[in-house]
């Protein structure tokens, strides 16, 4: 069996000491904010159109703000140096910079707070150049009075700023791939000959997957054996791969950096802890069974393709077929699956070829809704097949073919009965054909793996209406999903073509490797956070989060008895609190608008912060005693 | 009297919209000085309380804005956004203030004119509307 | 400030210091540092300010258990509620739940609207702005859309009402211009805003005519009966819940139901069992209704326990456990559907049921709802 060889005994996975450890969190408020505001002139680009002079003024009218400065670039040196000087010479605990705009500038005035010991996150930008200047060139006034509006919201805000603190984390330099068929093999091999160890955890004895159990690859018919045996050795060889064979992952636990999955081995018949930094799933897809379809089950001489590629890799096919049918699409593109099984197709013009190469004699039909075979070699394929004699007969699925007759003679070579026929109906000719068959051949699409969905749950990543593996985005993320450090490749995510497996398993191992080739990751400080004792334990807030980032722990209360009204005493309740992972969380906020008690708080964007964004938008200057300057 | 001028608070999501208004600045496309723009980090993070709270302190028009669909920089933080501000709609339709006060559209990072473009329209679709009735009688925290 | 105003007014100097307040409190019981004795101790102490300043000010739901308790009759309720008005006009405020969408909604009905919130009524209903009844509606049609998550049915509340005030003879006016009727803003320190929501209530059903008011809210009803009097004068108008009206009815022999099988239980609001003191008329009304077989929680009437959440500030983790414990004791009476005559008890324990396991969940329901069925077949 594969797996005995397996070093996994000699072999305990170290843990790597890795450690959350928290930035120093720099001076934070003091008791009342003392906000200094520095208004950037861009040269011209401000100071052209709008009355910087009348912004420092109205500016320093406003609450909290102990000072407001202009300067010719705040960005410059000199700027830059004002801000720190400031916030040491005025003790400064919130800073807001009027100028250009947050996305290019907004780190290099963070690090300047850093550096003069002001936490970044108390930093707060005004864009009065790219959405005011620049766009109200022609009315200094109004664009003067919405950048005076502009910098009122901007220290409202930074009056409620909080300190945030980033997490760091270590990240455990090995890779967890879960599947070992073409594709899981493959991600496992790239990552070890990068240096980074691997643990290849397979459900089956034996190394392989689907592309085991066929018999030769399209288009250019490569040994599957070879394939999957070259690959196996390779895999064997590598010493930075352990391999787990009849082991399934049976928990997860932790996230990007350190994932501990408990991988439960019936080979040691004992659950092992793998840690890991990244997990890629490779888990695959299998041929869907139509039992019941066209006799499938009870007629021996009804086979799906995989029963045929099994049977003509060990010869056990009666060497005088007369006549195959095969039937394409069954149970696919209808209600059983809605998708198309994209690889039967071609799996059905290789094995007609096969056949009629074997036999010339032998009828090969096949019985098709539509051909997909794009590309530039797969066309070239089908006007092959059609060469050598197989014939394509379109049917649809409102008349699907019908089986009448008795059985076939494969399934029992002694019996000689009347063959079976196919009938079906043919649109161009108008009229129905029987279509005597030896063999009737199914073609099926692929389907999950039974377990992805409950692997799916348990690594909190999501699965599409069929059940495959549902990549962040369709185009700018295929191979990762939306929680970091999980990947994915092969047909766990959707039927693939061997070549198309493999290049994801490539694509997959190159994107764990971004993780696993840095030391340590950090969290942004916007993230959200918890307050627990506000916390209900519905769920809303996983519901709405994309990232997993969000778990739900058990904590305990004393309470007193509280189905008993007149007893006296403690006892202890189990409540669900809800907690955020800061390596997980992206910061959009999500949770924070569905959580029904606010003990979710999206750090940076609180209610409370974007109300008085709200309120001093609105606000009547005179309402706010705010010195008008010119205007 | 001065002509009625519109004040429209405009939520933005950090890495679609609020980067296709600086486009529309760094382009220098010129549009109305009506708006007052608040930076999210998504539009899914516009609670149906933000709306409601800026109408009521007089905003004339709100203005919701994100990636376009399947663009989300959060993945289905816009889907979000579109049901929260259709219960924002739902609200404020029982409220009896008029739902044209408030729109959610997509913009990307590249639609700096597409901005520009929406803050005018929507400024003169206010202006028709006219100010916010709920600025007569305000008071209250 | 007016901390001994406060003080007199509740009677909180007669507080003996016997704790039955604290051993009577619901939240006590789940939050083992909440206690309403030491809250008044300190207030009466000279230690406002920091009562002040406690996030625990915000927790209390006002269900009044501790005052029909309490042996020198102190009205805590009433002193949370004036510490609180205090405590808002020096900017401090509860933790909005739901993100205070509800306060927004509220405070939206304080300025100049012209709402239109009657898309409920369907045309089977007889509605005439003639009519001497009003039904006063509340916020029934902003919970269908705020609540949707949860499927609340609010407004299935109302045209219930309707449809059983028309069966009992009575065509009532239904307005647009009502405004919520602001209890829950008083009960969160916002007495301005209460202020003006009843003095709109008063002037815009003054304006219809209308010489009754008819109910299907408790904590509405309570608002306009124990509140609006002292904030704004007596009212013009006669006050009644509907279940009371319609037990009138019944028995005067003019309404009577069809059946409606299954065990059933009923939560008394505290707003009814303590404050009001109406116990007994939706009570007649359930079981006016044939099959039905009505068995009482252990804690009933002014014993009912609270629904855990009030005014929509500080919902929690504790609210929680009140409400699953609420939800317990209506499992042991063997039923699986609790009436109520509060759609805000309605929605927070379908909140709390929602996260029970299936054997575990409880319905959730309106009296009106449920009678609503009763005389539909």
């Amino acid at each position: 069996m594969d797996g005995f060889e397996s070093r996994r005994p000699q072999r305990i996975p170290q843990r790597r000491p890795w450690s959350i450890t928290q930035q120093q969190t720099a001076r934070g408020p003091g008791d009342d904010p003392r906000i200094g505001v520095f208004i950037c002139h861009c040269g011209h680009n401000i100071a052209g159109y709008l009355d910087v002079a009348a912004l420092v003024a109205s500016a320093r009218s406003l609450p909290f703000v102990v000072l407001a400065q202009d300067s010719l670039f705040t960005c410059s040196d000199a700027g830059l140096n004002q801000i720190r000087t400031a916030i040491a010479e005025h003790g400064l605990n919130r800073v807001v910079v009027a100028s250009c705009t947050p996305r290019t500038h907004e780190p290099l005035f963070q690090s300047a707070c850093d550096e003069a010991g002001l936490n970044r996150y108390l930093f707060e930008f005004v864009n009065i150049r790219d959405q005011c200047s620049w766009v109200h060139m022609e009315d200094g006034e109004r664009a003067t009075r919405k950048a005076r509006d502009l910098i009122r919201m901007g220290v409202a805000r930074a009056a409620l700023l909080q300190p945030l603190t980033e997490t760091e984390l270590a990240i455990q330099p090995a890779a967890a791939v879960i599947g070992g068929g073409m594709a899981g093999m493959t991600a496992a091999g790239s990552l070890a000959r990068r240096g980074f160890s691997v643990t290849l955890i397979e459900r089956e004895p034996a190394l392989g997957g689907s592309v085991r159990h066929l018999d030769t690859l399209y288009p250019n018919r490569t040994s599957a054996r070879k394939l999957v045996e070259a690959q196996v050795a390779a895999v064997r060889a590598e010493p930075q791969i352990e391999v787990l064979t009849s082991a399934e992952v049976t928990a997860v636990r932790g996230s990007i950096g350190h994932f501990e999955l408990e991988v439960e081995s019936r080979q040691y018949r004992m659950k092992l802890p793998v840690q890991a930094g990244v997990v890629v799933v490779a888990t695959g897809a299998e041929e869907w069974k139509p039992a019941g379809m066209y006799g499938y089950g009870h007629n021996p001489a009804v086979i799906t393709q995989q029963e045929l590629e099994e049977r003509l890799s060990t010869g056990d096919l009666p060497p005088d077929l007369r006549s195959v049918v095969m039937i394409q699409c069954v149970g696919a593109r209808d209600a059983h699956h809605p998708y198309c099984g994209r690889t039967c197709c071609l799996v059905a013009m290789k094995n007609a070829m096969i056949l009629k190469e074997g036999n010339p004699a032998c009828q090969v039909h096949v019985l098709y809704r539509d051909i997909e075979v794009y590309g530039t070699h797969f066309e070239d394929y089908y006007a092959q097949a059609r060469e050598l004699g197989v014939v394509f007969t379109r049917y649809t699925p409102d008349r699907p073919p019908e089986v009448v007759g008795d059985q076939g003679r494969a399934g029992d070579k002694q019996t000689p009965v009347p063959p079976g026929r196919v009938l079906v109906y043919d649109e161009l000719l108008g009229a129905t054909l029987a279509i005597p068959y030896d063999l009737l051949v199914l073609s099926t699409p692929m389907v999950p793996r039974p377990g992805a969905r409950e692997l799916a749950q348990m690594l909190k990543v999501p699965v599409d209406e069929h059940g495959f593996f549902l990549e962040a985005h369709v185009k700018l993320r295929p191979l990762d999903f939306a929680t970091d450090g999980i990947y994915l490749c092969g047909s766990a995510h959707w039927p693939a073509h061997l070549d198309e497996a493999i290049g994801q398993a490539l694509g997959a191992a190159a994107r764990a490797a971004t993780v696993l080739s840095k030391e340590q990751i950090r969290s942004s400080g916007i993230v959200s956070r918890v307050e627990e004792s506000l916390c209900r334990g519905c769920e809303r807030c996983a519901t709405a989060c994309e990232y997993g980032a969000i778990e739900f722990v058990d904590v305990t209360r004393s309470v007193e008895f509280l189905h008993r009204p007149m007893a006296r005493g403690l006892e202890t309740v189990h409540v669900k609190v809800a907690r955020v992972n800061p390596m997980l969380c992206k910061g959009c906020g999500a949770c924070a608008v569905v959580c029904p008690t606010s003990a979710m708080v999206a750090s940076h964007f609180t209610g409370e912060q974007v109300a008085a964004m709200i309120r001093a938008a609105l606000q009547a200057p005179a309402a706010m005693g705010e010195d008008h300057g010119t205007l | 009297m001065e002509p009625f001028e519109p004040t429209i608070l405009t939520f933005a999501c950090n890495w679609c919209s609020y980067a296709g208004a600086d486009l529309a600045g760094v382009s220098r496309i010129q549009y109305p000085p009506t708006t007052r723009v608040i930076r999210v980090m998504c539009s899914g993070r516009v609670s149906p309380v933000f709306i409601l709270e800026a109408l009521r302190h007089g905003a004339d028009g709100v203005l919701v804005t994100g990636c376009h669909p399947g663009d989300c920089h959060y993945l289905s933080g816009n889907e979000k956004a579109v049901q929260n501000v259709e219960m924002a709609r739902s609200l404020i339709q029982l409220l009896g203030i008029d739902p044209g006060r408030l729109r959610l559209e997509w913009i990307s990072a590249a639609e700096g004119s597409r901005f520009a473009q929406l803050v005018t329209e929507f400024t003169d679709q206010i202006r028709e509307l006219g100010a916010n009735p709920l600025r007569n009688g305000h008071m209250g925290p | 400030m007016n901390y001994q105003m406060i003080i007199e007014r509740t009677r909180a100097y007669l507080c003996l210091d016997c704790g039955k307040c604290t051993g009577s409190c619901p939240l006590a019981r789940v939050d083992l540092d909440y206690s309403p004795r030491r809250i008044v101790e300190r207030v009466v102490a000279g230690e406002a300010e920091a009562v002040m300043a406690s996030p625990q000010l915000w927790s209390c739901m006002t269900c009044g258990m501790c005052s029909a308790r309490c042996p020198s009759n102190v009205d805590f309720a009433r002193f949370i509620i004036e510490m609180r008005a205090e405590a808002f006009g020096l900017g401090e405020r509860g933790i909005y739940a739901h993100n205070g969408i509800l306060q927004e909604i509220m405070r939206i009905q304080t300025l100049e609207v012209h709402q239109d919130r009657r898309g409920w009524l369907t045309d089977d209903m007889r509605v005439s702005e003639e009519s001497d009844t009003l039904y006063f509606v509340g916020c029934l049609p902003f919970f269908d859309v705020v609540f949707a998550d949860l499927d609340v049915e609010a407004t299935e509340i109302a045209r219930s009402a309707v449809r059983l005030l028309n069966r009992a003879g009575i065509v009532p006016h239904v307005s647009n211009d009502e405004r919520c009727c602001g209890a829950d803003l008083l009960l969160a320190g916002d007495v301005d805003s209460f202020r003006r929501l009843a003095e709109l209530n008063v002037e815009a059903i003054t304006r219809s005519g209308a010489k009754q008011v008819v109910f299907t809210c408790a904590e509405c009803y309570n608002a306009f009966r124990t509140d609006y009097p002292e904030y704004v004068g007596a009212l013009p108008f006669e006050v009644t819940h509907l279940t009371e009206l319609l037990a009138g009815h019944m028995n005067s022999g003019d309404l009577a139901f069809e059946p409606v099988p299954g065990t059933v239980t009923y939560h008394d609001p505290c707003r009814m069992a303590r404050y009001l003191k109406v116990h007994e008329p939706p009570r007649q009304l359930i079981n006016a209704v044939p099959q039905a077989h009505f068995v009482e929680m252990e804690d009933n009437r002014e014993r009912s326990m609270c629904c855990g959440s009030t005014a929509w500030v500080n919902c929690s983790g504790c609210s929680k456990l009140i409400q699953r414990e609420k939800l317990a004791q209506a499992r042991d009476t063997g039923s699986r559907l609790m009436l109520t005559t509060c759609p805000k008890c309605q929605i927070h324990l379908r909140c709390a049921s929602r996260d029970l396991a299936p054997e575990e969940k409880v319905r959730v329901e309106d009296v009106t709802s449920w009678l609503g069925r009763a005389i539909q077949g």
